[in-house]
């Protein structure tokens, strides 16, 4: 089993340590340098891409947190015959080859005309993230029940004030983990990015996929271990604050 | 309180999906028409380019890689599953899971690119095996079949292991002794009593793996290079490269139609050897 874990984790060990290879040739191990993080921050192409990226990640985590949210409660305490629908509409969104649905939003964007590349883009992310964002906001109402809310509403709360007193803020935990998987997933992407992008509003990752295929130099691998540290912090945190609700199933359930 | 995300879904993921289907049966229009796409005479020529030798080709090896990826993932995913829902302490269970999942969220491209890392004719791995003489040359894998594969099921085994590893954990240990107790051995309880009661998460599993590797494009386009394509380059390379929307939608509808195909065999396989083992041994599965 520990041989599993070590291959899951190599690559990531082996992209962290090449990263610091100063040789011209990024295979070939030559000597330790922080040569080529000096070269990557001095890119002005990757540091506007990287803007595009944390722009893009940030509206589409506020549009997955605003709609995702209240999908989310809806499913857990207004269960109905639409449930069932709803959730295989959300499991089609999660399971479709992300491929097809860039596809259909480029023509659709297109044809629209109206939406500058950042909004194509954030709108583009927000789709899988508000169903990610949904399914987490389901999980942790169903994991708590509903007595407080009960309890609220015995008490004399107006249905509303029980909703914004005592349902949103027990969802805390769940909306600040969804908030932080829709900004690493987004942040992450390069399928939806690489159809719905405008010329001039490349994503960091479509940056880093284009510098990969002109040639790779070590300031590719330096741009990566930077990257790859920003999402992890997020990921770290969203897995842990799921974790911390719902123990391992949960989590074994967003996987996709 | 659900509509706000029906109505972004509705506008943004369904109604984008019905254009790729009607531009699928559009042509390129003429050098002075507008537009990429010419929709005045609709016919099924883009499919039949699809179904064309070298394009069939693709997909051919494309359902092969993706098959041959997840049974790989569920050989080595089960074990590994199992171990940990059954030999692990719950405490530990939870970092296990957690360990498992950090890799797969973070960037997916920044993972394969490591591999052609560790995968170069003149990186270390080459040199360390030739030095021992398992190679008598340097590693040439990288931009094949083989490196797709590879970087597939390492990928994908994290989507394969949870699904198991959730269905184990909530098998009641009790059911397990009892069998035991009953004069089963490990070998009968662990095919009559824990298999069956974790056939959903396997199913799970494999369905979600097959369906993710088989859309794949970052994998092929940064490990197979021109020998180990797949159907995501073929329709990324149609529709970026050679402007070609109307086939490059074409073959995404064919790739969708092809999934829920296999999708629907797979579920009607299940539902007749389900009824066959219930005729055979009188008891449900």
């Amino acid at each position: 089993m520990a041989a599993i874990f070590l291959f899951l984790y190599l690559p990531i060990i082996v992209i962290i340590i090449y990263s610091f290879n100063g040789g011209r040739n990024l295979y070939v191990w030559t000597e330790w340098s922080t040569h080529w993080y000096g070269e990557a921050i001095d890119n002005p192409r990757a540091l506007s891409a990287l803007y595009v990226s944390i722009r893009t990640a940030v509206i589409n985590a506020m549009i997955a947190v605003s709609f995702g949210v209240f999908a989310g409660i809806a499913l857990a305490r207004r269960k109905g015959a639409w449930t069932v629908p709803y959730l295989g509409l959300i499991f089609v969104i999660l399971g479709i080859p992300e491929l097809v649905s860039a596809i259909g939003q480029m023509i659709w964007f297109d044809r629209l005309g109206i939406f500058d590349g950042i909004t194509r883009l954030s709108i583009g992310h927000s789709l899988f993230n508000v169903a990610v964002v949904a399914l987490i906001v389901r999980a942790r109402a169903e994991g708590l029940g509903e007595s407080l809310e009960h309890a609220a509403a015995d008490l004399g709360a107006r249905p509303w004030r029980g909703f914004i007193d005592i349902t949103l803020p027990l969802m805390f935990p769940a909306v600040l983990a969804g908030l932080l998987l829709s900004f690493t997933f987004s942040f992450d992407d390069v399928i939806i990015s690489l159809f719905v992008q405008r010329p001039g509003t490349s994503t960091f990752p479509i940056y880093i996929l284009s510098a990969m295929k002109a040639g790779l130099k070590g300031d590719v691998a330096a741009l990566a271990v930077m990257m790859l540290f920003l999402s992890m912090i997020g990921i770290v945190i969203a897995a842990w604050l799921i974790a911390r609700g719902g123990r391992g199933r949960t989590l074994g359930g967003l996987l996709g | 309180m659900a509509w706000p995300a029906l109505v972004w879904w509705t506008v943004f993921f369904i109604v984008p999906l019905f254009w790729i289907v009607l531009y699928s049966f559009g042509s390129r229009p003429g050098a002075e028409a507008p537009g990429p796409v010419a929709l005045e005479t609709l016919s099924f020529d883009n499919y039949r380019q699809a179904l064309s030798e070298i394009f069939f080709r693709v997909f051919q090896i494309t359902m092969r890689t993706a098959g041959l990826g997840t049974i790989l993932c569920a050989l080595i995913g089960f074990p590994v599953a199992y171990a940990i829902a059954m030999h692990v302490p719950p405490r530990w269970r939870s970092i296990l899971v957690f360990l498992l999942i950090v890799p797969y969220w973070t960037s997916f491209l920044l993972r394969t690119f490591a591999w052609r890392i560790i995968l170069a004719p003149q990186g270390t791995l080459s040199e360390v095996l030739q030095a021992i003489g398992i190679l008598g040359r340097p590693l040439l894998i990288l931009d094949t079949n083989a490196a797709v594969q590879l970087g597939i099921v390492y990928n994908y085994l994290p989507v394969m292991i949870l699904p198991i590893y959730v269905a184990l954990e909530r098998i009641d240990t009790s059911l397990i002794k009892a069998s035991m107790d009953l004069g089963a051995g490990p070998l009968q309880t662990f095919l009559q009593v824990t298999l069956p009661l974790a056939a959903p998460g396997l199913f799970g599993g494999l369905v979600l793996t097959f369906i993710l590797a088989a859309g794949d494009y970052v994998v092929p386009t940064i490990l197979g290079g021109t020998k180990g394509l797949m159907v995501g380059n073929l329709i990324a390379t149609q529709i970026l490269a050679s402007q070609n929307l109307p086939l490059g939608s074409a073959m995404a509808v064919m790739l969708i139609g092809l999934l829920a195909g296999v999708l629907i065999l797979v579920a009607l396989l299940l539902f007749v050897l389900q009824r066959l083992l219930k005729l055979v041994r009188g008891a449900p599965l």
